[in-house]
């Protein structure tokens, strides 16, 4: 009898160590191909079969939003976008628009971000960034009209000459062309972390074209980010991010084209209406904001260009108007500046990088 | 039929089993099962592959990515032998060896599996991504 | 005549040198049984396996039942010989399958040797056997990896080979105990 309950017990042992060994890490994570670019979504400590309804739920919503603010259209779409409606309105005159309450949100919000970039971060410039080539779907040089440029800058299309009232949009300035690119994968992220968080979901990393949010942790350990170096086909750095964290860096490797030997990359200086030449990437860090501000997401995708355009000597203050304390700026010199805060969180991959840490 | 002694006999097999085995080999069966259940863990990887190495003799013959689709004629110790890639996967299509063993293996797709042919010492592994991070920020 | 009788004499020796080899009970035994592992052995290379490298190891039956009935020189020696005569049988004396059968034998006589020394009142021979057939396993995998394919590739199948270690070290001492009771 004591026997038998003995082999009972190293049973029960044997089944308990082989269920402990061998559960798999409870990753699901799927890719698909949203908002012209790769979204990936982790997520950690779901059944498989949940995790998938779940990314499935949120590509459909990237989806959805992405149709909803392509900002030009498409050989293959067979009308214009609702943002594409609202561009066509404005060139009209300051007819009022009926629009859905929360593009209005959103475009209110873009707003205020935009003036506090001091106009760099600037979703007006459409027009700017349709003559530049970067509104179509692949990038190859365009013939680079100076006068037209000169005007379109001339005009100054601000996101201030919109009036939003009572759910109905004008603009005042008819050379006003919304072109959400800076914003639109920030407000997604923002809009995934928060339907998750609803959910019940404790871990999850979503990254939508390089932004990145996160959302509790890869079971004991922090998520890590790696970060694209701007040259080599490597990660330069790693990052983790902890719970409500979002990462964002603003490249002129991914957009951009080869003219005569000079790059020219998507990120436009409104103040010039050419493409900001001394920089080659900046990747911010944000931490979760306050429940009546702009998110973390959307920081991450808007508060880099700012940095990016700005010469040198104004790249702090640039940060400092969206009060963003952890950066990394690599110029086009190569050379890298990390800001204090950054510096003791960034993990080199190549420890032989030399970087200035900025006071 | 049923009352066999033959068919007495494997009924009792679980108990002989129980009363074969003495604590000390109990101890070393389940020690056995968790090492090779941790064998398991360790060298079989989930993770999808996405390059296939091939090495002929003590050499590394190539490295292909897994994704695309193509067929490598490599020359053996034997003679040719063709490996496939095709979405992900890679195998040895056509092998000069008598065993065919390396054929039968089929498809590889996730990181870390290998089939070997050891008449033609050409042997096929593959890799997957050494993920120094979990997402990309680009 | 001493001298005819000193050739006598070595006529006699030259005569019985050649056809008889002092042999002892012992060595008769080891024949006998090394005899009964080669043909377990020929059996198992003749029956295909599923998998290519995965076999019962059936003729290991006979050499942890002899480890119990004549000690562990006897073992060894019917371990060694059935490795050499199967070989020479198969016409695969100095191939690659030779080396890992070698190899495979002497880990698993090194592993039996340290085994034997446990305390017979709580191991059994299943213990020994499985102990013996993981120590089979990793003498093959040692020759594949440090001379057949000297990459570290053959990961992938260790854990399948442990496996089978287990379960055919398990069969195979549970049949030696059997064996054992009845003889």
């Amino acid at each position: 009898m004591r026997k038998a309950f003995f082999y009972c017990v190293i049973l029960c042992a044997i089944i308990f160590g082989a269920y402990k060994l061998s559960a798999k890490e409870p990753l699901y994570h799927s890719q698909s191909y949203v908002f012209g670019t790769l979204v990936d979504v982790s997520i950690y400590g779901e059944t498989d079969e949940r995790a998938q309804l779940l990314a499935n739920h949120i590509f459909r919503e990237f989806q959805n939003l992405h149709i909803r603010l392509h900002a030009w259209k498409p050989a293959s779409a067979v009308r214009l976008s609702e943002l594409g409606e609202l561009n066509s309105a404005f060139t009209l005159g300051s007819k009022p628009m009926a629009i859905s309450p929360d593009l209005a949100n959103m475009l209110t919000e873009a707003t205020v971000l935009s003036v506090k970039s001091n106009g760099l971060f600037n979703p007006a410039i459409g027009h700017l960034i349709g003559a530049w080539g970067f509104q179509r779907d692949e990038f190859t040089a365009v013939n680079i009209d100076e006068a037209a440029i000169k005007n379109l800058v001339h005009a100054q299309p601000r996101m201030t000459d919109l009036v939003v009232k009572n759910n109905s949009i004008y603009s005042t300035n008819p050379t006003v062309k919304l072109d959400l690119g800076g914003y639109a994968k920030g407000y997604a992220l923002d809009l995934a972390a928060g339907y998750l968080r609803k959910q019940q979901v404790k871990n999850a990393l979503i990254n939508i074209g390089g932004n990145v949010i996160a959302l509790g942790q890869h079971g004991k350990k922090p998520w890590r980010i790696g970060i694209q170096h701007p040259r080599q086909p490597t990660a330069i750095a790693t990052l983790d991010l902890a719970d409500g964290w979002a990462v964002g860096t603003s490249g002129d490797y991914q957009r951009y084209f080869m003219l005569g030997g000079k790059r020219y990359c998507h990120i436009l200086d409104p103040r010039t209406g050419y493409p900001a030449p001394h920089t080659q990437a900046v990747t911010i860090l944000v931490p979760p904001q306050a429940a009546n501000q702009p998110q973390a997401g959307v920081l991450s995708d808007v508060a880099s260009k700012p940095i990016f355009i700005e010469s040198a000597d104004n790249r702090s203050k640039a940060a400092q108007a969206f009060g963003i304390e952890n950066f990394m700026v690599i110029d086009d010199q190569a050379r890298v500046f990390v800001s204090k805060e950054m510096a003791k969180r960034i993990h080199w991959v190549d420890t032989s990088v030399k970087f200035t840490t900025l006071q | 039929m049923l009352n066999s002694p033959l068919f007495n006999k494997l009924l009792a097999q679980p108990k002989l089993l129980a009363k074969q085995l003495l604590i000390g080999d109990w101890f070393v069966l389940l020690a056995s099962l968790l090492f090779v259940i941790y064998l398991f863990n360790t060298l079989w990887s989930n993770e999808y592959a996405t390059k296939v190495q091939i090495r002929l003799g003590d050499k590394i013959y190539a490295t292909y990515s897994l994704n695309q689709q193509r067929e490598i004629h490599v020359h053996g110790k034997l003679g040719d032998a063709i490996i496939s890639i095709a979405q992900g996967k890679a195998r040895f299509a056509k092998s000069p060896c008598h065993t065919q063993y390396c054929v039968h293996q089929g498809w590889l797709s996730r990181a870390g599996q290998a089939a070997i042919c050891l008449p033609n010492q050409i042997s096929l592994e593959l890799l997957g991504e050494n993920k120094l991070y979990d997402s990309l920020n680009y | 005549m001493p001298r005819d009788a000193r050739n006598d004499g070595r006529v006699k020796i030259l005569k019985l040198k050649p056809t008889h080899i002092q042999t002892t009970a012992d060595d008769h035994r080891i024949a006998k049984l090394a005899a009964f592992a080669i043909a377990l052995h020929m059996v198992e290379a003749v029956i295909p396996s599923p998998l290519p490298g995965v076999k019962p190891g059936i003729a290991n039956i006979v050499t942890l039942y002899v480890l119990y009935q004549y000690g562990f020189a006897t073992a060894a020696w019917v371990s060694i010989l059935r490795v050499f005569a199967s070989s020479l049988l198969l016409g695969q004396f100095l191939s690659p399958t030779f080396a890992l059968s070698l190899s495979g034998a002497i880990l698993s006589l090194a592993a039996l040797w340290l085994a034997m020394r446990l305390p017979k009142k709580y191991f059994s021979t299943v213990s020994l056997s499985i102990l013996a057939a993981f120590a089979h396993i990793a003498g093959q995998l040692l020759v594949v990896r440090l001379w057949l394919i000297p990459h570290a590739g053959v990961s992938y199948l260790i854990p399948i080979f442990a496996l089978a270690a287990l379960f055919f070290g398990l069969i195979n001492g549970l049949i030696t105990a059997k064996l054992l009771t009845k003889m």
